[in-house]
């Protein structure tokens, strides 16, 4: 077991050695306004056992967990996704393997991270394109998930922490984190845990999970040092190794970073009335791309994990017009299969992701920079009908960034903050640098989008089967009815031999 | 409305040429189709059907090798697609890909012309118990479908539905001109194409009576009354029906098992199995519709499943009852009230369904209640469009402003529209006997 306890202040914040006080087993400090990042790696003899006999048939396995509850953040720990729990997965036997088939991995995810409402990979996870990245997991799945409650619950069952206060604190503590990244892979044998807590006021106040622990804080600040190159971000402040270091020593480094801040805020919301063809309006604040036109070929995306009440029909969005009309320039990639008719309560998978080019307004360098709308369209399920007619369904706004191609020959190695198997990482190539937008509520504190889905209104259906098995006996009883009149008056041949009669009646 | 010829007349002018009514008729469809090509190309709301880019994309996995159930929600026998490869051609020349990419629509609107064309030769070889009509009427009913707006825009937009439009004429006719191969051949594809013209089978195999299939005048029934009822049995299978019923069949099996060889389980699951296994949950015509969205929720809520009954009222109308009564007396018409109450009783009904029958009404009008009683002809129209209306204007509310309309608003709709045409259907029948009397 190791952690590393990382505070990353803003740029031109900085907290001086002398204001840090050490112990083996805990460093504090005075309040700053900083992200915090706890990032634990567990062996796999650390794990309960019931998690290690799992682990077995998981190749590779990431949850990203994002807060619903929009927050600021500081560079480097700069890459978003849509609130929400995600996973990313390999069995061990790969897409085709056993594992696939297997209730264990959902039964699992249930236990330890409450209600998720998958039941087998096979059933409910999408497959992910294997032709990008090698380093992609190949499933993925998907599910708003308001808050780690249960996972805190899970934690605490385990007794880690005994009956140690401090322990206990920093367990409940995960109740306020604004992400959540758990990984395990196969060829590392260890499973990585990674809390964010958003920018603010925060104590410094780092104490190891207990002795022993390999424990590394850091008080850093965004920096930009005299050496760093364009596609470089830059760190700098005081590292400590709790129980080694008697004092904090002094840093500074820089390193290659495919998330940046593009400095733009964007708003998300349905365009009304949403009807059953809600279209997504995202609002950004800026059309000036992060890098300009002559230094990289760069494109606003959005990236969207639909649960599965809602979807966008790919080939509505194939219409250069149609596109054109909504200021989108493509629709990248949908998750496979999407199937178009199937009402929401038949479906066992999760949903789609999306990913569309977004067209900004040309910006010319110097001139005003405008405030620019694009329109997702997507499409409503039938939901099940429920009292009063009406359901609410949750969409997580979408990340939403400038994706930019560094130049040739630029390497981006893993730097010590890097999130890879984001789900859009791997449908770019691997020297693309992402811009990312902040997300902001357009009312409350909440980054999702709000639809309202008519449904058949369980209050009023009670006649429903009565009433149509009534008006199709009606129906069905008249049309009868006539062709009797016509039998008994003319039988079932042909009307020559009524027509003498006719004749004779005349 | 066969009466006198009045030569003074623009209108009887008009249609006194048939070159003047099947040029209006292209020309309407060609100025659709022009207009769609326009508005396609210039607005982001399509005149183009989604069907038709379902087919053209389905078209186009053809033409690459690959099979036409490539294309999520192509659920049409190959053959469309084929029918449809021209427009998978890629020329190079942007104005030749447009010509090739509408091929497909000039080939319904031809069809559509072809309907049109048979409706007139139906009309004017009166046939069965119908009185030969003269040229100029005949074009006058044949009109209804010909210079239809909502048929030209249906089939310029790309909608398939006038393929069976000129399917149904074709066997009708070759039915009533004794051609029994041609007839066996068309239903047999007829019903590998859109299965539904199955309903046809028995009306036609009742029609065609040993008296009639050799002319010793129409539907002479006396002579069986003093036959046993199992020579009766015997006498029933005519050569004429047993051709018919063995080259349909042959026909269809014939198409099928090719298709079957060539795209496999695919063709069996898109084409023919999907239409019993879907739920057919989204809001349509259909008087079950509610119910169905209700069920396939709810489950096990349910003591009897409808989607296993609702079959039977539609089938027992449209293949037993019908067929029974009517087939013998008057063919087209039959096939008309058929073809009606298999729509107005199916499970999943929508405005493309209404062609089906629209194809046949020419034959049907003249002489009928809905003509001779203009009043009730306008009544029948005015409920039929305004029961229609008021479902639209629900379902409006619902797709476009998200308002929970399915109960009572688009279900008391949809069980008006049901009984409205109900009560024309009984019309329609009840003039059968009275039809060839005029």
């Amino acid at each position: 077991m190791r952690e590393r306890i990382t505070y990353i202040q803003k740029q031109g914040d900085t907290l001086e050695a002398s204001s840090l006080s050490i112990s083996p087993a805990s460093l504090s400090g005075p309040s700053i306004r900083a992200v915090r990042e706890d990032r634990l790696t567990l062996g796999e003899d650390e794990l309960p056992a019931e998690l290690r006999s799992l682990l077995k048939e998981i190749h590779e396995l990431h949850v990203r967990w994002v807060s619903p509850v929009a927050y600021e953040t500081v560079s480097p720990l700069l890459a978003r996704l849509p609130a929400g729990f995600h996973l990313f997965y390999t069995p061990s036997g790969g897409v085709g393997g056993d594992g696939v088939h297997s209730t264990r991995l959902c039964t699992a995810l249930q236990t330890v991270f409450g209600s998720i409402a998958c039941s087998t990979p096979g059933e409910s996870f999408t497959s992910l394109p294997a032709d990008r990245f090698s380093h992609a997991a190949a499933m993925q799945y998907f599910q708003p998930l308001e808050g780690l409650d249960s996972f805190v619950g899970y934690v605490k069952g385990k007794k880690v922490c005994g009956e140690e206060p401090s322990c206990l604190a920093r367990v409940d503590d995960l109740k306020d984190a604004s992400a959540l990244d758990v990984s395990w892979d196969a060829i590392s044998h260890a499973l990585k845990v990674t809390a964010f807590w958003a920018y603010g006021e925060k104590r410094v106040e780092a104490v190891a999970w207990r002795e022993g622990v390999r424990t590394e804080v850091g008080v850093l600040s965004d920096e930009k040092t005299p050496t760093m190159e364009a596609h470089e971000l830059g760190i700098s402040g005081l590292l400590t190794v709790l129980g080694q270091d008697g004092k904090p020593s002094v840093t500074m480094f820089s390193f290659p970073s495919r998330h940046r801040d593009a400095g733009i805020k964007f708003q998300a919301g349905f365009v009304t009335p949403t009807g059953l063809h809600p279209s997504l309006r995202v609002t950004v604040g800026s059309n000036r791309p992060p890098v300009g036109e002559d230094e990289a070929y760069c494109a606003p995306h959005a990236y969207l994990t639909l649960p599965r009440g809602v979807f966008v029909d790919k080939y509505q969005l194939a219409d250069g017009l149609f596109l054109a009309s909504k200021n989108l320039t493509a629709l990248r990639y949908v998750s496979q299969p999407v199937d178009l008719e199937a009402p929401e309560y038949v479906m066992k998978l999760w949903g789609s992701a999306v990913l569309v080019e977004l067209t900004s307004p040309p910006y010319e360098a110097g001139e005003k920079e405008r405030e620019w709308t694009a329109e997702i369209p997507m499409h409503l399920r039938y939901h099940a009908p429920a009292h009063g007619g009406y359901k609410t369904l949750e969409v997580p706004y979408p990340a939403v960034f400038w994706a930019c191609a560094a130049e040739e020959g630029t390497k981006f190695p893993n730097n010590p903050f890097e999130r890879v198997n984001l789900g859009y990482d791997g449908l770019f190539g691997p020297r693309t640098v992402f811009w990312h937008l902040e997300p902001r509520p357009v009312e409350g504190e909440r980054v999702v989008s709000r639809i309202t889905v008519p449904v058949l209104d369980l209050d009023k259906a009670g006649w429903v089967n009565v009433g149509t098995a009534a008006a199709v006996l009606l129906g069905f009883g008249w049309v009868v009815w006539k062709l009797l009149a016509v039998y008994l008056a003319t039988g079932y041949g042909a009307a020559t031999t009524e027509k003498e009669k006719e004749k004779k009646r005349q | 409305m066969a009466g006198p010829v009045v030569p003074s007349s623009p209108t009887t002018r008009f249609f006194g040429s048939p070159s003047a009514v099947y040029l209006s008729a292209a020309i309407l469809r060609g100025a659709f189709l022009v207009y769609g090509l326009w508005q396609d190309a210039n607005s982001p709301f399509k005149y183009t059907d989604i069907d038709y880019l379902v087919f053209t994309d389905a078209s186009r996995f053809m033409n690459h090798g690959k099979s036409p159930y490539a294309r999520e929600t192509y659920r049409y026998t190959p053959v469309l697609a084929w029918l449809l490869l021209p427009t998978a051609w890629a020329t190079g020349s942007s104005i030749w890909d447009v010509v090739c990419f509408s091929s497909g629509k000039v080939l319904f609107a031809v069809a559509d012309l072809v309907a049109g064309w048979l409706l007139e030769r139906l009309l004017t070889m009166g046939g069965g118990s119908l009185r030969p009509m003269d040229g100029t009427t005949a074009r006058k009913f044949a009109a209804i479908w010909l210079l239809n707006p909502m048929v030209a825009t249906i089939s310029t937009r790309g909608s398939s539905e006038g393929l069976l439009g000129v399917l149904v004429t074709a066997l009708l006719w070759a039915v009533m001109a004794r051609k029994v191969t041609l007839a066996a051949l068309l239903l047999g594809f007829g019903v590998h194409f859109k299965i539904y013209p199955f309903i046809y089978a028995p009306a036609i195999v009742w029609w065609m009576d040993q008296e009639r299939m050799t002319s010793r005048g129409p539907g002479d029934t006396s002579s069986k009354s003093g036959m046993s009822f199992a020579s009766r049995i015997g006498a029933f299978f005519t050569p004429a029906r047993l051709k018919l019923t063995i080259i349909s069949l042959a026909t269809f099996l014939g198409f099928s098992l090719v298709m079957l060889s060539i795209y496999g389980g695919p063709f069996l699951v898109h084409t023919y199995l999907h239409h019993v296994s879907r739920i057919d949950h989204r809001h349509n015509f259909s008087p079950y519709n509610t119910q169905l969205y209700l069920t396939s929720a709810f489950p096990h809520l349910s003591a009897l499943r409808i989607e296993s009954v609702a079959f039977l009222p539609q089938l027992v109308l449209s293949c037993v009852l019908i067929p029974f009564v009517l087939a013998k007396k008057d063919l087209p018409t039959a096939m008309l009230a058929q073809t009606f109450a298999f729509v107005t009783f199916n499970k999943v009904c929508t405005s493309q369904y209404f062609l089906w029958y629209m194809v046949l009404l020419p034959l049907y009008l003249p002489h009928s209640s809905f003509l001779k009683d203009k009043k009730l002809g306008i009544t029948a129209l005015l409920l039929w469009v305004a029961s229609q209306a008021l479902w639209l204007q629900q379902g409006f509310q619902l797709e476009f402003l998200g308002q929970s309309t399915f109960v009572p608003g688009l279900w008391l709709a949809s069980i008006g529209f049901f009984l409205v045409n109900c009560w024309i259907l009984g019309i329609i029948i009840a003039d059968v006997p009275f039809r060839s009397k005029s």
